[in-house]
């Protein structure tokens, strides 16, 4: 093969290769080509950035706020716990105290208006990661199922990269949990907490027990022994005023057992809650409450 | 603010930084990583993930590389992508076809109302251009893109040869460039 021709072989597989599609020896040969041929260097760049724009291909679809609220909550939570272990590697004192246990900063978008986080059930923990086992698998079949040639170099790092991608992943989520722990420790100790029991209205025992800190605006609910809800059914959080007003603060669906466990970032004046209720709503809650109150509870003096 | 300043601010441990470029592009991260696992607690997770590596990486971003939306999104696409291989789950392969045709109304509401139209007509040229190509030119692109599926694995699908596969996402990838040079003329 001449150099002209194999430049043009080559220069025929780099959209595929732009859109990750090249496999096998070719992509071993296309990247030996792409070292020597500034030419295909460019095109590639060019055919890359084309590539790109095809993320608006896909159908718009917005995270519902509730969860994008929390994600943006963990995010700036885990940043600020980054930012500070970091400073506290590269100081230069030579003890750094213990950073305090730190809830989830308030979200700031910038205005005066309160951002206010609906009140969502916490996503369910899934169990110890299968992750690696699937790698391993996966990469199993892969070894098994190719061709002696894309056994080599390719399906090594192909592994790799899985594994790597999954340990990282297994690090990220236990961390996360490890902050959403925190977080939840400080909202329930801190000095101006208020507690509010909650008990049942009906025949079972269900019960609740939220934890208000008013100088972080952050809510803390735990519920017991709630009954199941039926499909297309939802327990929504009722925040209720002095004047009766309810405010919606999300909805969400017990455990296996019956458990929940809700926290959300909510302004209100200290002295402007008056109750706190569980009713039973369609899914994705109501702007009043319809149904029967499943336990509801009121301001403990303090 | 620009995108390259946030990445700055990120780079020098300004979480605020972080919130912003996520107001801004969380929108289109999320559609991409929904499109990809078709999963509402993996997408939340991959958003999630994407952002927390921008921030580790902020420091390190080569603006030469191309745009930061770009970045996060090859960020976003590649996560989704290993995660659908590594779970061996094609729940994302019934996925609507990339036309969108039974997609909701886009509904933006990140970023303020200048960055979401811009997304809207970025949107629009991109779909357009798309819908003006061959189905076989389009499906091979999708199938590349959105289901992370090799060339190989293209014509298996296919039942063409890897040479007309080859030919499809050239011939593609070229009507796309000239139909969206109208959007790189413009300051990103």
């Amino acid at each position: 093969m001449t150099p002209e021709t194999m430049h043009d072989g080559m220069r025929a597989a780099l959209a595929a290769e732009a859109l990750g599609a090249l496999d096998g020896e070719e992509r071993t040969l296309l990247h030996a080509h792409l070292a020597a041929c500034p030419a295909c260097r460019a095109e590639l760049a060019e055919l890359r950035a084309s590539v790109g724009t095809l993320a608006y291909a896909a159908p718009p679809a917005a995270m519902d706020p509730a969860r994008s609220g929390r994600v943006r909550a963990r995010l700036l939570a885990r940043a600020a716990a980054d930012r500070d272990s970091e400073e506290g590697v590269t100081s230069d004192s030579t003890l750094v105290a213990p950073a305090p246990l730190r809830s989830l900063p308030p979200v700031d978008d910038g205005d005066d208006v309160t951002r206010v986080i609906p009140i969502t059930a916490a996503p369910p923990r899934r169990g110890p990661s299968r992750l690696p086992w699937l790698a391993a698998a996966a990469s199993l079949l892969l070894l098994l199922g190719t061709a002696a040639y894309a056994m080599t170099l390719r399906g090594r790092v192909m592994t790799q990269a899985a594994w790597m991608s999954a340990a990282d992943e297994q690090q990220n989520r236990l961390e996360r949990a490890l902050r959403e722990r925190e977080a939840t420790l400080a909202a329930v100790s801190a000095p101006a907490v208020r507690v509010i029991d909650m008990a049942s209205t009906g025949r079972t025992e269900p019960g609740g027990r939220m934890f208000w800190d008013p100088r972080t605006d952050r809510w803390t609910f735990f519920a017991h022994d709630l009954p199941a809800v039926r499909d297309g059914r939802e327990y929504q959080l009722w925040l209720i005023t002095p004047g009766s007003r309810k405010i919606p603060a999300g909805t969400f669906r017990p455990g296996a057992r019956g458990q929940a466990h809700v926290e959300a970032t909510f302004a209100l004046p200290a002295d402007s809650l008056q109750a706190v209720a569980v009713t039973e709503e369609p899914t994705g809650g109501l702007p009043q409450p319809s149904g029967p109150i499943v336990i509801a509870g009121g301001m403990s003096s303090r | 603010v620009d995108d390259a300043e946030l990445l700055r601010r990120m780079a020098a441990g300004d979480e605020a930084a972080l919130g912003a470029l996520y107001d801004r592009w969380s929108p289109l991260v999320h559609s991409v990583v929904m499109r990809v696992v078709n999963d509402g607690d993996d997408a939340e997770e991959l958003v999630e993930e994407t952002f927390w590596q921008a921030w580790r990486q902020a420091g390190r971003y080569d603006a030469s590389r191309g745009g930061i939306s770009g970045w996060l999104v090859v960020m976003a696409r590649s996560r989704a992508l290993d995660r659908v291989r590594l779970r061996g789950w094609q729940r994302a392969s019934a996925a609507e076809s990339m036309d969108g045709a039974s997609a909701p109304e886009p509904v933006i509401d990140a970023g303020g109302p200048l960055d979401a139209a811009e997304m809207d007509e970025t949107r629009r040229i991109v779909r357009a251009a798309l819908e003006r190509l061959p189905a076989e030119q389009r499906e091979t692109v999708e199938m590349a893109y959105f289901r992370g599926m090799s060339q190989t694995e293209i014509a298996a699908a296919t039942g063409q040869p890897l040479g007309t596969v080859k030919t499809r996402a050239r011939l593609a990838l070229q009507k796309l460039r000239e139909a969206l040079s109208v959007l790189r003329e413009e300051p990103a």
